[in-house]
């Protein structure tokens, strides 16, 4: 056992910060020294003894095991170890992340990976509303790295997103790319309405075509895009479909928008090959 | 109860005393005379090697009204970063640079602070100020009454109204509003930048009401000084942040004619256009100018780097730096037509030339201005940097190797332009209390404050002796309010709500009739609603006193 193995005793009755346990931020520590570290819940204190049960010692990996739904801001500005999480997830989930790797096998909460700069967030099943979306007052969401979520996302996914990818393999909800300034998203599933309303940059990717699209985005017609090639090399090894994106060339019908806001985002809508 | 502080230094400048070890003895939240030998002592507390002063007061912090609550919303980032847990006895607040009122509050307290004065009290927001500050925990509290951009005041001037009908207007809204002082903010620019004026020199005149700032800034220190108000009139000059504006400060200073007058936040103020970027030091005239000018008093508000939001009633020059909003965005509004705010947040950064050599400037009129009575550590908290870096600024002070240090540090063609690194005055603990405690009490005519002599308010800091300052005046060991022992070793241990403190000059009733029609025809509130009662300002302060403190007239 490489690392440290923490199980949850019992759901707790209020939200728990769990940001102090990152790989990085115990490495160095021994077991016990963990164990007596606080973690804000509610207006309280709480041990990390008295959430969970400690085995293994502090290493690169951490391991989190039972329904975390209510441990939030996990993995918060990480930047090397992975953690695995063997259950759900709170709200903030990898925000701020910068290297390392997330794996959760359970689903996400709202604002997951929000301000993620770098490293891998694998979320196995569904990612709440506001998904690698900005923090309220932030001027930007995610800004790098990848973010990969099997199952269906919120609303708001990718607002105010900077850089980076997100795939989202299932559904996602409403204003899917909001605000957003650049960077990439890929949907595997449907989108919700509204999809890159006040857009700036960007690319917005459907596998499937949207029921409507916002007035304010204008069709350019079907085009072969080289950029998918690329694309697709970079996301080879990646989990899930998008890793499977043909290298050959892609046609995809474009639309840019939102011209409400610049006009210089785009959706890509893929056509079969 | 009669406690005795045993065996403290005591550094008391008010009544000269430097260093002198002694016992200091309080009943009823007052310090009294030591009491006849056999007395019996209830508590002692054994202060051998402390440093102790009487609590420190920031004579000018904005710490209330609305455009603190402005940069609260405006920075959810400021606070979901800086957290302050609750304890048993405190509830949790958040925030730096534009921190809750219970986290201001506990943090002054932590630092030693027991009063605080907000500067830029808008008569028409001076409840909802009141009511921000009446919720800041431990420390006293007091504000200063912003005129000179209100449209009532400048058609009394256009009209050529006499100085006693003027006097009168002052003295109503200061009892009104239960302020300390007046304040004036880049005096009729707040109003010109409402006809299209982005600048506006001393000498120029409104585009409306034909006054030109001096006017203003002569008749409302008159005012001040014919009602006795014992604070000089508190001026935030023009032409804020320009590089030149040394000719208009300057200006300004005579421009009181011999009366008191108060610069506030000179640093932003004391600006030249030599050197290749036409933006230069010019701290040296200015603390010639006050080392010559006996009636004329500073603050400095020191730059210190690192993030921060600007907030100022001086929406002219809020509005010209917009553009440097860090993160980008800000607010410029009007208030009820009487005058303006601005608030953007900022980051000064030492590898920046101009911010670099703010820092400098700051330090330069620090270390230049002789008399400690007459200038004032401040950084016009948010402004410059929020107010939990004092200990820092306190070090630069005291500490000469630490300070040419930091100026290693710092931008190198600012270094080239500044005289930071030949000056080699440290400060003294002793001209730190004078700083921080005497001379701020004296200045606002407060008897019962800064001073450790018997009658005093029992406010009183004791500090660990400490080779680094910084350490040192971050957590005083304990901190006494009114006699109670509220900070021990850095931590809150009693929660009470201070005082408020105000002047209340006396008018012709006469004024009451004019203002009520004004009120019913041009604002949005009657002038009897304008009158804050001083049962809501027990309501407001958690039953607070408010302490009148005496005007003596002069006409």
């Amino acid at each position: 056992m490489p690392g440290l193995r923490l199980t949850l005793q019992a759901v707790p009755p209020e939200r728990v910060d769990l940001s102090p346990l990152t790989p990085d931020r115990i490495a160095g520590r021994s077991r016990a020294e963990v164990a007596a570290l606080p973690l804000a819940s509610g207006n309280r204190s709480l041990r990390v003894d008295a959430v969970f049960k400690l085995a293994g010692d502090p290493g690169p990996e951490l391991v989190i095991e039972g329904d975390g739904s209510r441990l939030d801001r996990i993995g918060e500005a990480m930047t090397q170890g992975s953690i695995r999480l063997r259950g759900n997830a709170g709200a903030w989930l990898g925000v701020g992340m910068c290297g390392g790797t997330i794996e959760v096998e359970g689903s996400a909460g709202a604002y997951a990976g929000s301000g993620m700069q770098g490293g891998l967030l694998h979320v196995h099943q569904h990612a709440g509303d506001f998904l690698a979306a900005a923090a309220p007052g932030d001027h930007q969401g995610m800004r790098g790295g990848v973010l990969v979520v099997s199952g269906n996302a919120g609303a708001r996914a990718g607002d105010r997103m900077r850089r980076g990818t997100l795939i989202i393999d299932g559904d996602v909800g409403d204003c899917c790319a909001s605000r957003m300034v650049a960077g990439t998203i890929a949907v595997g599933g449907a989108v919700g309405r509204n999809a890159g309303l006040a857009m700036r940059r960007g690319t917005l990717l459907l596998r499937r075509p949207p029921a409507a699209l916002l007035p304010t985005f204008n069709d350019c017609g079907v085009q072969v895009v080289p950029i998918l090639r690329l694309l697709a090399r970079a996301w080879r090894g990646l989990p899930g479909p998008f890793a499977s994106l043909s290298a050959g060339d892609l046609r995809a019908r474009r639309s840019m928008g939102d011209l409400a806001n610049g006009g210089r985002g785009e959706i890509l809508i893929l056509l079969p090959d | 109860m009669l406690l005795r502080l045993k065996g403290g230094r005591c550094y008391d400048p008010a009544h000269g005393v430097d260093g002198v070890v002694r016992d200091l003895f309080v009943r009823d939240g007052v310090i009294i005379e030591p009491p006849p030998p056999g007395t019996r002592i209830e508590r002692e507390i054994d202060l051998s090697g402390r440093v102790v002063m009487a609590g420190a007061i920031d004579m000018h912090t904005h710490i209330g009204g609305g455009k603190l609550n402005i940069a609260r919303a405006m920075l959810p980032e400021d606070h979901r970063a800086d957290p302050v847990a609750a304890t048993a006895i405190t509830r949790p607040s958040a925030g730096r640079a534009a921190p809750g009122t219970l986290a201001t509050g506990y943090r002054y307290a932590e630092m030693g602070y027991t009063a605080c004065f907000e500067p830029a009290i808008l008569p028409v927001n001076a409840r909802q100020a009141h009511m921000e500050m009446g919720d800041t925990p431990i420390v006293d509290k007091g504000g200063y009454v912003m005129l000179g951009s209100d449209d009532f005041l400048l058609r009394l001037l256009a009209a050529g109204a006499e100085q006693q009908l003027i006097n009168d207007y002052v003295a109503w809204i200061l009892n009104a509003t239960h302020c300390i002082g007046i304040k004036v903010v880049n005096p009729g620019g707040i109003s010109a930048f409402k006809f299209n004026q982005r600048r506006m020199d001393l000498d120029e005149q409104h585009p409306r009401y034909g006054v030109t700032p001096r006017d203003i800034l002569r008749v409302l220190s008159r005012a001040v000084h014919e009602l006795g108000v014992p604070h000089p009139l508190h001026v935030h000059s023009s032409n804020l942040g320009l590089p030149g504006n040394v000719d208009t400060t300057l200006g300004t200073i005579q421009a009181s004619e011999g009366l008191p007058i108060h610069l506030t936040h000179i640093q932003f103020h004391s600006y030249g256009t030599e050197g290749d970027r036409k933006f230069s030091s010019a701290a040296a005239r200015i603390a010639e100018a006050i080392n010559a000018t006996p009636n004329a008093t500073c603050d400095v508000g020191q730059v210190l780097f690192g993030q921060t939001v600007t907030a100022s009633g001086d929406s002219m020059a809020q509005h010209r730096n917009s553009g440097l909003a860090n993160p980008g965005k800000f607010v410029i509004m009007d208030i009820e037509c009487d005058a303006g705010c601005g608030v953007l947040p900022f980051k000064y950064r030492d590898q920046n030339f101009v911010n670099a050599l703010q820092w400098a400037i700051g330090l330069e009129i620090f270390l230049l201005v002789q008399d400690p009575w007459r200038v004032f550590l401040t950084t016009d908290h948010p402004n410059g940097a929020p107010f939990t870096s004092y200990p820092h600024l306190i070090r630069l002070l005291m500490d000469r190797s630490f300070r040419k240090d930091r100026l290693a540090a710092i931008n190198p063609a600012a270094q080239a332009l500044t005289t930071l690194g030949t000056l080699d005055r440290e400060y003294t603990l002793y001209e730190i209390a004078i700083l921080t405690r005497a001379a701020p009490a004296r200045l606002l005519g407060i008897a019962s404050l800064g001073h450790l002599g018997p009658g005093a308010a029992a406010d009183i800091t004791v500090y660990r002796d400490d080779a680094d300052r910084e350490r040192m005046f971050a957590a005083p060991e304990y901190v006494f309010k009114d006699g109670e022992l509220v900070v021990e070793q850095g931590r809150i241990v009693k929660l009470t709500w201070g005082r408020y403190h105000a002047v209340r000059p006396d008018y012709d009733r006469g004024i009451e009739r004019r203002l009520r029609e004004y009120c019913e025809r041009y604002l949005t509130i009657r002038a009897d609603h304008l009158r804050i009662t001083e049962e809501e300002m027990h309501a407001f302060g958690h039953g607070a006193a408010v302490v009148p403190h005496p005007c003596r007239a002069r006409s």
